[in-house]
């Protein structure tokens, strides 16, 4: 049976379920590379160029870590994830740096997602993915647009019922947590961050726990023209939180060196400003030199300031 | 109403062109100054690029000196210059100055939402002026590269060094001083004939060296080090492949052809990138890279601003091109921490390097060079 491994890093914290499913679904055994760990992360420093940042590295660590294990390994190409919202290069380039960087030592399965301008790219992807796997192109198409679909559900209502949850909890105060996906929900790379701050007894709200349509209208004024999918999200989370009384702070988690934050985190702090809202933001840069201590002190110094 | 707006490379010709035959007041930011950065850099965000920081310091100089229109055209895509007019306009909202910000997306342009939106600088203006003023800009951009190609050509192969400089840094001042499409055209044919008239020697074996990379980087003098001129008065004849003209040659000419060809850049980067677009340049810089190394050019050197997203990309690509095609390439990362000295000595070490190859025997640089790679 043809093994399929999908690296536990860059769209695994979004898209990982739906592919896992896909996978299994077409008959094929998946594997799922471990949590990061240091192992993983100096596969990936080893191979990649300096100018990379962190996440990338670590996804190609997780690349490595499979090599033994799988027949091929699986890195989607995201283009865009919906009308007018583009993802960062580097997840467009992804399957291009792994083959080179990993030089021919795995056998990569690319599947282009383009959902903006051509879904027809998709389509074609997503065919040449199943000639690749010998197996009936209609089938994989069908499947494909059945996950796509449980993906776009999932999207839209998993908020709901967190958000009650979490204000049933009792804890007084709460800090939105900002930052991609696959740094905050990384416990590696975001150094357990979300664990130490409920550890304080303070609730983590993250872009996942607000809805969908509420950080899409509240992205004004960027609304319907902002392209990165991740910066709607952000930019929606933090003016819906901004709203929020209970939200003490915000907490911006961010790779060395990150493009789309540069432009992200500034929009946020200029608008927050602009809207009169005292509400205290803090940036946390992480890269792979980055020491535990001195990111768990500023931590301890920010909770110790918004009280 | 006045208008300001940035430096890239050589577009202020151009541009002054424009604003002078369409009777347009405005206020031109000086070239290549630190002081013009210092303003960009204290008022960007930390890893903003290059261009955004350079170019937000010339709109807050022109501000500072009397403009209050400011035209700026924003992008698509994937790279971050899409962001760009929003992030300006805002960062200078919040500077409080009083202007007026007008942002241009490239996607769904039509002629009459463009002339609603600057109506307020073409108010009483004629609108021939207008139209002549973009017919004469345009063929100003041309004109204007074709200059610095000649500049180049000449510059590596002069019989006294800093010929061709004196009449570039004449050519620079002169074209600021003058007013209008006809003094200006002038200026370039007295420049073309000068350099024209410089004494070079024409069977000089130069080497051949090609500039990839970000565009803005790639053709701004003012943050690349003049790193063309710098490779010139070492004797490297240099062939940049991003200039202006060509990138307003495939943006408003060949998309609007009613057949669709490809640029071939992007045809031969597709050998190592399995899309269309990464955004910004980096498929065309991987291209420009094996076609430079077809070409037996004798090295190519990659500009990028720090964090250039799409760069990145094609850096970890050309380190395999350089593999297969067996051409050394050398990446230049500038930012405004940037030194210059630091930057001149590894243009001369790279340049000494190519040097050397050229002159021993293929096979041993063959053999050298692998051993080289591996240790990549």
């Amino acid at each position: 049976m043809v093994t399929i491994g999908i690296p536990k890093g860059m769209f695994f914290y979004e898209y990982g379920s739906i592919w896992e499913d896909f996978f299994e679904n077409l008959g094929f055994k998946v594997v799922v590379s471990k949590d990061t760990n240091r192992t993983i992360m100096d596969y990936g420093l080893k191979c990649c160029s300096n100018e990379t940042c962190l996440p990338v590295k670590a996804f190609h660590g997780h690349m490595l870590s499979l090599k033994d294990t799988v027949d091929y390994v699986f890195i989607p190409r995201y283009h865009s994830t919906r009308k007018n919202e583009y993802t960062c290069p580097k997840i467009c380039g992804l399957p291009d740096m792994a083959a080179v960087n990993l030089g021919g030592r795995l056998r990569i399965l690319e599947a282009k997602i383009n959902m903006d301008s051509q879904v027809k790219e998709t389509k074609e992807s997503i065919i040449r993915m199943a000639r690749t796997l010998k197996i009936e192109p209609s089938k994989v198409l069908s499947e494909f647009n059945r996950v796509w679909k449980k993906h776009l559900d999932t999207k839209m209502d998993q908020a709901e019922n967190k958000k009650s949850s979490k204000s049933r909890s009792g804890k007084k105060d709460a800090i939105l947590l900002l930052g991609h996906p696959y740094v905050i929900y990384d416990e590696y790379l975001s150094m357990r961050l979300i664990k130490k701050l409920n550890n304080r007894y303070i609730d983590v709200f993250t872009p996942k726990d607000i809805d969908y349509e509420t950080k899409r209208h509240n992205a004004f004024p960027y609304q319907g023209k902002t392209f990165w999918d991740i910066g709607f999200d952000l930019l929606g989370s933090a003016f819906t939180c901004a709203e929020d009384e209970r939200v003490k702070g915000i907490v911006y988690l961010t790779p060395f060196a990150c493009g789309l934050d540069a432009f992200i985190m500034e929009f946020i702090e200029l608008q927050i400003k602009a809207r009169n809202r005292n509400i205290p933001l803090l940036k946390l840069t992480v890269d792979e030199h980055t020491g535990e201590a001195g990111f768990d002190t500023r931590i301890e110094a920010f909770i110790d300031m918004i009280g | 109403m006045k208008i300001t707006f940035p430096h890239m490379g050589n577009m202020y010709v151009p541009i002054k062109v424009l604003l002078d035959t369409a009777g347009i007041q405005y206020v031109m930011p000086p070239l290549n100054t630190k002081e013009t950065m210092e303003l960009g850099v204290v008022n960007s965000p930390e890893f903003a690029c290059m261009p955004f920081k350079t170019i937000l310091g010339d709109l807050i100089y022109g501000l500072r000196n009397g403009a209050d229109f400011i035209l700026f055209g924003g992008g698509s895509g994937q790279c971050r210059f899409g962001y760009y007019g929003d992030l300006l306009s805002e960062i200078i909202k919040n500077l409080d100055y009083d202007v007026k910000f007008v942002c241009l997306e490239t996607t769904n342009i039509t002629i009459k939402g463009v002339l609603e939106k600057i109506s307020p600088l073409t108010k009483g203006k004629s609108r021939t002026d207008l139209i002549k003023g973009i017919l004469y800009a345009a063929r100003t951009v041309f004109l204007v590269d074709a200059l610095t190609r000649l500049a180049g050509y000449t510059r590596c192969r002069e019989l006294h060094k800093g010929d061709t400089d004196r009449i570039i840094s004449k050519f620079q001042s002169s074209v600021q001083e003058v007013y209008g499409y006809k003094a200006i055209i002038n200026v370039i044919k007295s420049t073309r004939k000068k350099l024209r008239g410089i004494p070079v020697d024409r069977k000089k074996k130069t080497l051949k060296v090609a500039i990839v990379g970000e565009i803005y980087a790639a053709s701004h003098p003012g943050i690349n080090f003049e790193v063309e001129k710098k490779l010139g008065n070492m004797g490297v004849e240099v062939h940049n492949h991003l200039s202006v003209s060509k990138w307003i040659f495939n943006h408003f000419i060949r998309n609007n052809l009613p057949f669709k060809t490809k640029d071939r850049f992007v045809v031969a980067g597709r050998e190592f990138i399995n899309t269309d677009d990464i955004g910004g340049h980096g498929i065309q810089t991987v291209g420009a890279s094996i076609m430079c190394a077809k070409r037996k050019y004798d090295g190519v050197i990659q500009v990028y601003p720090f964090t250039c997203m799409p760069e990145i990309i094609a850096q970890s690509v050309l380190v395999e091109v350089q593999k297969k095609y067996g051409i050394p390439i050398m990446t230049l990362i500038i930012d405004e921490m940037t030194g210059e000295e630091g930057c001149m000595t590894r243009l001369e070490a790279f340049v000494d390097m190519i040097e050397m190859r050229k002159s021993k025997s293929l096979e041993f640089t063959q053999s050298g060079y692998e051993t080289v790679a591996k240790n990549l």
